[in-house]
Parts: C-alpha cells; sequence; structure tokens
C-alpha cells in the first residue's frame, strides 16, 4: 500500500531534476526556502506523528510489558512471572473455550457471511429496489451492538416474540430457552452473520459495479445463465475485493465483543459457553459482576497473543489472496 | 427433445430462475427484517412495560412514560450530553490533527512522507485489545496523578477523548492522505502564484476543496465514537461520565429486578436514533466511505 502511494507521490511531480536535486515541495513551494518547506512540513505532520505513538502505539508496548508481569493495577505490588502468564493462557480451559468460540464466530460465521455475499453479488447487479435493499442490510452495521443485542435479547426471552410466534405457527417443537448457555452461542453466531454481512455485500457489490456491463451482455448472448455468469464473469473479476473482504472479517471477527456483552445485558457475567477470547480478555482485566482481583498481566498476555495471531492470520489470508491480476480486455 | 436440450433446460431454470429467484426472496427478507426490527424498537419505545409484556407486537395507545423514566431516572439526558460532548471534541481533535498531517504527507516529495504514512498504517492492523490493559491502567494513574499533585480534579472523559482522538488517526490519515493526492496539483500552483504561503495555501485552497472527504471521514469516526463501549467501559469510572453504549448496558443489567422494558427501549431509541437519522440523511456517503477506507 505504501509503496504504491510513494511512487504516485514522485510520479506527480512532473520533474524529476527537480525532486534529486531539492527536497522542496513540488509546485507549490518554488517561494519558500528549502529550510522553510522543512519546518512546514514538521509543524502540519509533528502533532498526529507525535500524538499517535503516544496515544496508541506506545500504550500498545506498554501492554507487552506488563504481559510479564502478576499485577492487579495502580497502587498493587508487581512481580515479574517471565512467560508464566503465557503458559497459563495455553493451560486455561476457560481461555480454550473463550478461543474455540471465537474460531467458530471466525469460521462458521464467515462462511456464512460469504456464502450470503457470493449469493448478493449474482443478483443484486441489476435486481429491482437495489438500492434500497442494500441500504436496508447495510443498517445494523451503523448501529450499535449494545442495543441490537438488547433488542434481540428481549425477543428471545422464554416467553418472548420468537418462541410466542412458533407457538402460533403451531411449531412448539422448535421453542427452546434460547438465551440459556446451551443455546446463547448459536443466537451470537446468527446475530454476528446479521450484523456482519451487510457491510461486506455492500464492500462486494462496489467490485461488481466496476465490472464493465457489456461483459454480462455478451454473456447473456452467449446463453450463460445468472449462476454461470456469477461463476465466470463476477468471481474471477472481483477476486482481489474477495481478498481484501477476508482480510477484514478475520481482523474483525477475532474481536468479537460488544454483541455479546449487549446479549448477556440483562444476566451479568456470561456464561463460560457465550464467551469470545475477547470478551474472556475483558472478564480478566476485572469487569466482573463476581469480582474477585484484576489480572492484568494475564489480560496483557492474551492481548498480546491475539495481536500475534491477527497478524499471522492477516498475513496467511493475504498471501492465500494473492494472485495474478486479471486484465479485462 | 435430446438429452442435451433437456440439461440445457433444467440449468436455465435453476440458474437463471430458481436460484437468483430464492436469493432475492432471501435479500428481501433479510431487508425487511431490518426495518421492522427497528420500526418495532421505536414503537416499543412509546409503550408500556406491561403491554409490551403481554403483547409484544401490538400496537396500542402512545405512552411516553419510558421516556421519562430513561430520561430522568436512568438520566439518559445526562448521557447523551456526554456522548454528544465526548464525540463531538473527539471529532474536532481528530479533524485538527489528522487534516494538515494527511495534506502534508500526500502532497509532499519529502522523502520521509511515504514511511510516515506507512506507520500510520500500521495502527490499522493493531486490534483494540492490546491497548485496553494500558489504557484502563494509564487512565486511573493520570487521573490519580492529576488529582493528587496537579489539578485537584480530573475527569475520565478528557483521558477518553485523547484516546478516541489518537486511536482515530491511522483511518483519518490514511483515508484523508488518500482524498488529498486525488486532488489536481494545479490548486496549490495557482495558490504559491498568488503568493499564498502553506498554511495559507492548505487553509483557503486545500481545506474547502476537500471538504467532501473531510465530511466523510468525520461522520464514519462519528459512528465509530457513538456506538464506542470498550473503552467507555474500561476508562471511565463514574457511571454519571458514562456515554449511552454503557447507559444501555448498565440498564439493561437492572431489568432482571425492575423489568422497567418501555424504559429500557426509549434507551435503546435514544442510542439508535441519531445514527439511523445520520443514515437516512448521508447513507450512500457513509456506505461509499467506509468501503472506501476498508480497500485503502
Amino acid at each position: 500500500m505504501a509503496d504504491t502511494s510513494t511512487a504516485r507521490g514522485a510520479s506527480r511531480s512532473s520533474r524529476p531534476a527537480f525532486r534529486t536535486a531539492g527536497r522542496a515541495r513540488p509546485g507549490a513551494a518554488q517561494g519558500v526556502s528549502q529550510r522553510d518547506a522543512k519546518g512546514w512540513f514538521r509543524l502540519f505532520t509533528w502533532p498526529a506523528v507525535l500524538l499517535y505513538p503516544v496515544g496508541f502505539l506506545g500504550p500498545s508496548l506498554y501492554g507487552v510489558v506488563i504481559s510479564f508481569a502478576k499485577w492487579s493495577g495502580p497502587g498493587a505490588p508487581l512481580t515479574w512471572v517471565g512467560w508464566r502468564n503465557y503458559v497459563r493462557v495455553f493451560r486455561d480451559d476457560t481461555v480454550r473455550q473463550a478461543f474455540v468460540n471465537t474460531a467458530l464466530v471466525v469460521l462458521v460465521g464467515g462462511a456464512a457471511v460469504f456464502a450470503l455475499a457470493f449469493l448478493a453479488m449474482a443478483v443484486l447487479r441489476d435486481m429491482r429496489g437495489r438500492a434500497f435493499v442494500r441500504a436496508a442490510v447495510y443498517l445494523p452495521s451503523i448501529i450499535s451492538m449494545i442495543a441490537v443485542g438488547t433488542s434481540l435479547g428481549f425477543l428471545l426471552n422464554p416467553d418472548g416474540v420468537v418462541n410466542r410466534l412458533l407457538g402460533l405457527l403451531g411449531l412448539e417443537a422448535l421453542q427452546q430457552t434460547w438465551l440459556d448457555p446451551q443455546h446463547i452461542f448459536g443466537c451470537i453466531v446468527v446475530g454476528v452473520v446479521w450484523m456482519g454481512s451487510g457491510f461486506y455485500i455492500v464492500l462486494l457489490m462496489t467490485a461488481v459495479d466496476a465490472i464493465p456491463k457489456h461483459l454480462y451482455e455478451e454473456a447473456q448472448l452467449t446463453g450463460l445463465t445468472r449462476m454461470q455468469q456469477f461463476r465466470w464473469i463476477t468471481l474471477p473479476l472481483s477476486r482481489d475485493m474477495i481478498a481484501i473482504a477476508a482480510v477484514l472479517w478475520t481482523a474483525n471477527s477475532l474481536r468479537t465483543f460488544d454483541i455479546v456483552i449487549g446479549f448477556v445485558g440483562t444476566a451479568g457475567t456470561p456464561s463460560v459457553n457465550a464467551r469470545t477470547y475477547a470478551v474472556q480478555q475483558w472478564l480478566s482485566a476485572g469487569h466482573t459482576t463476581g469480582g474477585g482481583a484484576p489480572e492484568l498481566g494475564y489480560a496483557s498476555a492474551m492481548a498480546t497473543l491475539l495481536t500475534v495471531l491477527t497478524v499471522a492470520l492477516v498475513v496467511l489470508v493475504r498471501r492465500l489472496g494473492r494472485s495474478d491480476r486479471l486484465e479485462i480486455s | 427433445m435430446t438429452a442435451k436440450a433437456q440439461l440445457r433446460t433444467v440449468r436455465r431454470f435453476f440458474g437463471d430462475l430458481a436460484v437468483p429467484g430464492t436469493v432475492k426472496a432471501l435479500l428481501w427478507a433479510v431487508a425487511g427484517f431490518n426495518v421492522l426490527l427497528l420500526a418495532w424498537t421505536f414503537l416499543s419505545s412509546v409503550r408500556t412495560s406491561r403491554a409490551l409484556w403481554t403483547s409484544p407486537l401490538g400496537v396500542d395507545g402512545l405512552d411516553l412514560g419510558g421516556y421519562a423514566r430513561a430520561w430522568h431516572a436512568a438520566d439518559f439526558a445526562g448521557m447523551l450530553l456526554n456522548t454528544v460532548l465526548v464525540v463531538g471534541v473527539s471529532l474536532l481533535g481528530i479533524l485538527l490533527v489528522a487534516t494538515p498531517a494527511a495534506y502534508m504527507l500526500a502532497r509532499s516529495s519529502r522523502r520521509s512522507a511515504g514511511p510516515t504514512l506507512t506507520y500510520f498504517a500500521a495502527g490499522l492492523a493493531l486490534p483494540v485489545q492490546a491497548v485496553l490493559i494500558p489504557y484502563q491502567t494509564l487512565a486511573s494513574s493520570v487521573s490519580q496523578f492529576m488529582v493528587d499533585w496537579v489539578t485537584g480534579w480530573w475527569d475520565d472523559r478528557i483521558s477518553l477523548v485523547v484516546v478516541d482522538v489518537a486511536m482515530s488517526l491511522p483511518f483519518t490519515v490514511f483515508v484523508l492522505s488518500g482524498y488529498f493526492r486525488s486532488l489536481p496539483a494545479e490548486l496549490e500552483e495557482a495558490a504559491a502564484l498568488d503568493g499564498a504561503g502553506p498554511v495559507r495555501t492548505f487553509w483557503t485552497v486545500m481545506v474547502p476543496v476537500a471538504r467532501p472527504g473531510l465530511t466523510t471521514v468525520t461522520v464514519l469516526n462519528a459512528i465509530g465514537l457513538w456506538n464506542e463501549f470498550l473503552l467507555v467501559s474500561v476508562m471511565v469510572h463514574d457511571p454519571a461520565k458514562f456515554t449511552l453504549p454503557a447507559a444501555l448496558n448498565q440498564l439493561s443489567s437492572t431489568m432482571q429486578y425492575t423489568s422497567d422494558w418501555g424504559g429500557l427501549f426509549a434507551g435503546v431509541t435514544i442510542l439508535v436514533a441519531p445514527m439511523v437519522a445520520l443514515f437516512f440523511w448521508c447513507g450512500r456517503r457513509i456506505m461509499d466511505g467506509m468501503t472506501l477506507g476498508a480497500t485503502k
């Protein structure tokens, strides 16, 4: 990404000699001396360049440091424990359950989101009312997951709307205590898919919209069906965007948090079955209703592992998605 | 009819009618469900808890008691003010810090511009979990320090705003620099010919021209900050200083004792309605901006 930006920045200055000779800004700054240009550059960029490490990068490194300690917060004694927090993460059954849940969100939820998005790509291109459908499926992405979880929690109550509708339809056998530990995680995955799919549909549709219309017209004349057009035109020509979407999904779904809290808001601390990795980390930092001392070192170790896993998976997904760019003739 | 022709007819039926038809129906169903759920949430906020409980899908008289209770008893009035304040000040900070940086990084041919942009982009990959514990401890340390040594008071919302600005920088700088790069170089050349210095060029020429891009990042950041829950939950300790998502979460935790569902849905509506209004006002821009930000 950055390579292209510098290349573009360089090619924009029309006089290469100008660039190698001096470091002045092209075009605009003829009247300004080089030292001044440097000063202006600093004045404009430094607030951001300084605030960003102080407010974001620095704290994240501080988190890595804490992960080697046993600490319950400012004022409490701090003991260095080496790698012990990391070893504990791998031995902790609760963390393992939370991790398995997160993996299910990433994989099962991801399969569902992309299946939905692919199907939408096949028909949403020239469907009647497509602008409305796009906006309506996108709507959940801008709404607080806490609010959505709260509303759905009411619908899924034992005496709630969902069970009553099932009763009205004569499907008493399907009535469930949805928010019980054995069902709640399924509800969460469905919720994540429902809330997430809109964004990915809209994202992938921007790639579909960029495909020249005449390709579809020719395919129509050749006698390809809609699904074949999707298979042989839409899919190959939106590969790059699908790769980007996969990277985004991986990075975002690994952090699934708000929707779980929204769902179980009325029940206090989420049951072990409902926890994702991010929720478990939050709970370790002392945010339980049951009390218990915050384990900041342990929670930091979990965070560091999440960062490493996110970066590793993003690199992996990106590599898998890489392909020779298809050129449209 | 030959076997081949038969196969083609079957394929036509599924590939042109059955599958696309089912998918269209599914998409309409999801779209309809979303709109209905939203309408139902808004409707539920003006019904009594009893009516809501006995017939959740019914429509009856207008009861604003839920709003009165959410507004006063649960202090959603104060929480709304907190949210507007935190989001507003954060947005101002983000724009003030990110816009000049994005402009310089996009327009300068200095050798450090490219690497600096990469340095900002690195923050996009960092999950918020990586800074959660540091923010939690730093916020309480800063608060303690200021109370004991400097000012005698501190407001966790100030820490929250600083963190909000810092965390929004990677996305904002990246998207804005892309936008500035797309503007024609002639603008600056003309400004330079007229004798405008860098600050004047930036402020009176580039910022007005870049307004669509600035609006987009403002709206996108506003949505993210408005709905932000995790940071508030670890950094703000006084419930009176919560923003709306944290307030709603707290209100919903009391439901098992109060069962004030009318009040709860009033709270949901106060949290959700401004974002829905924003989406009605510039939904196209939000969708375009989000996908643009994602593909950078």
